[in-house]
């Protein structure tokens, strides 16, 4: 009987210039594979195990049958007497009900954010925002900005606070009771590096060792941002995972794109929202999709990795890879970033030799 | 005064749901927001607020309705205090009764064409006459019976070697002295465990087992079928019911077609029951033959529509503020 190798849709193959990638989307998992891998399965999508047997030939027979024995016991596909036609492929569209998604703001206790730009922009039914503090704030300042967005739809509010011996894990607990959009908070500058968990473990307090004292410490690219999901993934096919549908108020009150780029769109207490939107420079950067972008384009991990348009490698070419990538999809070798000779300019440029020690 | 006006000068999209708990209307009504189509949102909570029966939304102002939810929780001041009494459950079924008399005055002052579901078949379905209509149309159904004696079920075990006991109506969940609750599932009958079940019993609906390959899941929504196969993992937790879900293996959900005949036979057990939309479960055994199970007009989508990126809630948006556009065309 013949058999077959029905991999689920969900699961799917990225191919790299060296090394590919299998993410399991549902799962949230992803597994580095070697090309050869990549090969089989994707003949196997269109072949019986016995065709692709017979076509890499029968020297071969074990490591493809330790492929598909990998498939099967991870559950990311199963065997049958036939290839379900049924099982059709995701339509990998993304869209979102609100022009701009998430927003971060660089917060400045010297600015009044109770002002109509602010209010026009929750009002889009923005689903995410970022509170970066960079300096000691205290709590019973920031919480008003906090509770400003009470009767918004917005889901989700991510504190950054900097290290503050005289703020405990109660005074935060008591802003996550009373504000329950809080869902994670990060601790910069901290004595360690820690995780620890409260409002019955469903908020995380992340500690950090490193500082976050300006935007520049922003569009680091490591394998533990890596995220396998549906989210990233779809929006990934069609557009700028760093930039598309994002908005940013700055540490001045200026609007940007995000806090890093140059380009600002006037101050929010001057400038309309709907102006904002319909600047054209706002979304310049917005369709540059990872395939299109150099290096990036034969990486394996181009679908679970966010991308970064402020930092580039090649400033003056806005196609190159993120400057802050150590990573080389031609020899599959993490280096540290900032030691490439060949960045040293491009750091220059931003001004980020200061940032490394 | 302003709002008024605004009532008189455009209709809206009717949209019966819960406050809590309601990520699919709450999506869908951010979808309606960002095309631009105006929707009253009632939650049943809301009733609780009604001065009077001029609060009810007027007919002339409905372009269309689309009804998902009744209400999650009555207010916590109407909770009844003595808890586990035997008049209890006899008072909580009065307060409902009397929710629903007000709540479903709505079926009747608003024109029943509106209406994406004919809302008074949709409270009042049966799930035995849903398999009888799906037979009906050429969908084959599981062997299902209702029966009252052992006797009876050694019979029936003499041609399908198991059965399962499922409720006629809901599943409920049932709670005991110490608040801990027990979801009632579905249950294998079988030669083994015969001899736990008593000579003489309530009508209970029984039906063949199913050797399933795998579950689909179709939503149903303007004609259109956007299908989901489930497969429980190896998995002996969630091989009867998908429902039990498995948080450490969960089961795969991938997009899904639907045979065309199928969809056809689908598409008019819906017309027929007047539905625009609902969920439909549907069974696949080993020689890839369609049972059919049953349908829930007021569906979740949410869990068909993430894991095949369906956009679903985009798509119930669209739907609804097709029939408002429509109506706005027509009384202009
Ligand atoms: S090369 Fe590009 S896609 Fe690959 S890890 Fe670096 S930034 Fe991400």
């Amino acid at each position: 009987m013949m058999e077959f190798l029905n991999i689920y849709a969900n699961c799917q193959l990225v191919h790299g210039a060296n090394m590919s990638l299998l993410c399991d989307l549902q799962l949230h998992k992803f597994y580095h594979i070697p090309n050869d891998t990549f090969e089989v399965l994707q003949y196997l999508k269109q072949h019986s195990i016995q065709d692709c047997i017979a076509h890499f030939g029968e020297d071969n027979q074990e490591a493809i049958d330790s492929y598909i024995h990998f498939v099967v016991k991870k559950e990311m596909g199963f065997i049958d007497d036939r290839l379900l036609e049924q099982l059709i492929p995701i339509d990998f569209q993304w869209d979102r009900f609100t022009p701009v998604t998430n927003v971060i703001l660089e917060y400045n206790e010297r600015l009044n954010y109770a002002n109509k730009f602010v209010g026009d922009l929750f009002d889009l039914n923005v689903q995410a925002l970022e509170i970066r503090c960079y300096h000691t704030v205290q709590l019973d300042h920031l919480l008003p900005l906090v509770e400003m967005f009470n009767d918004k739809t917005l889901r989700v509010i991510k504190l950054i606070l900097p290290y503050d011996g005289s703020i405990s894990l109660n005074d935060l607990e008591t802003v996550v009771k009373k504000n329950p959009r809080v869902k994670s908070i990060w601790i910069h500058d901290a004595p360690e590096h820690k995780v620890e968990k409260i409002f019955n473990d469903t908020v995380a307090v992340v500690s950090l060792a490193r500082p976050i004292n300006a935007c520049t410490a922003c569009g680091e690219i490591s394998s533990s941002y890596f995220q396998s999901n549906m989210e990233l993934f779809s929006e990934s096919q069609h557009y700028n995972t760093c930039l598309n549908r994002k908005l940013s108020i700055d540490y001045n009150g200026y609007i940007r794109n995000c806090p890093s780029m140059e380009q600002h769109f006037g101050h929010m207490e001057e400038v309309e929202l709907s102006a904002v939107l319909k600047d054209p420079l706002l979304k310049e950067y917005w369709g540059i999709r990872k395939d299109d972008i150099d290096t990036c384009r034969d990486c394996e991990f181009r679908h679970v990795c966010t991308d970064c348009r402020a930092y580039l490698e090649e400033p003056e070419n806005r196609y190159s890879k993120p400057l802050k990538c150590g990573y080389s999809p031609y020899t599959n070798e993490w280096d540290v970033w900032s030691e490439n000779p060949l960045k040293q300019a491009a750091m220059d440029h931003y001004g980020l030799r200061s940032l490394v020690k | 005064m302003g709002n008024k006006i605004a009532l008189l000068m455009s209709r809206k999209i009717l949209i019966l749901s819960q406050a809590y708990l309601e990520t699919t209307t709450d999506a869908v009504c951010q979808w309606l927001d960002y095309y631009q189509v105006p929707f009253l949102r009632l939650n049943g909570e809301d009733l609780f607020q009604w001065e009077s029966l001029d609060a009810i939304p007027q007919n002339e102002d409905i372009a269309a309705v689309w009804y998902r939810r009744k209400v999650f929780q009555f207010p916590s001041k109407y909770s009844l205090k003595k808890e586990h009494t035997p008049t209890n459950y006899t008072l909580k079924r009065f307060l409902i009764d009397e929710f629903n008399g007000l709540h479903s005055l709505l079926f009747h002052t608003i024109d029943r064409q509106k209406w994406l579901n004919d809302p008074v078949i949709e409270d009042n379905l049966n799930k035995l006459h849903v398999l009888m209509l799906a037979k009906e149309y050429g969908l084959q159904i599981p062997f299902t019976e209702v029966v009252t004696r052992k006797t009876s079920v050694v019979a029936l075990l003499e041609q399908h070697p198991e059965l399962i006991v499922k409720p006629l109506g809901e599943c409920i969940m049932v709670e005991d002295e110490n608040d801990t609750k027990f979801k009632m599932l579905t249950v294998v009958v079988n030669a083994s465990n015969l001899h736990r079940m008593p000579d003489q019993f309530f009508p209970s609906m029984v039906q063949e087992k199913v050797e399933k390959k795998y579950e689909v899941r179709a939503f149903y929504l303007d004609g259109a079928f956007y299908s989901m196969a489930i497969f429980s993992q190896n998995n002996q937790k969630t091989k009867d019911d998908f429902r039990n879900y498995d948080q450490e293996r969960p089961n795969r959900t991938v997009p899904y077609q639907l045979p065309a005949d199928v969809e056809g036979k689908l598409r008019k057990v819906m017309q027929e029951l007047h539905f625009g939309t609902g969920s439909i479960d549907l069974m696949v055994d080993r020689h890839g033959a369609y049972y059919f199970l049953e349908v829930n007009p007021a569906g979740q989508f949410g869990m068909v529509s993430f894991p095949c990126n369906y956009y679903l809630e985009k798509k119930m948006a669209q739907v609804l503020s097709k029939a408002y556009l429509y109506e706005k065309e027509i009384h202009q």
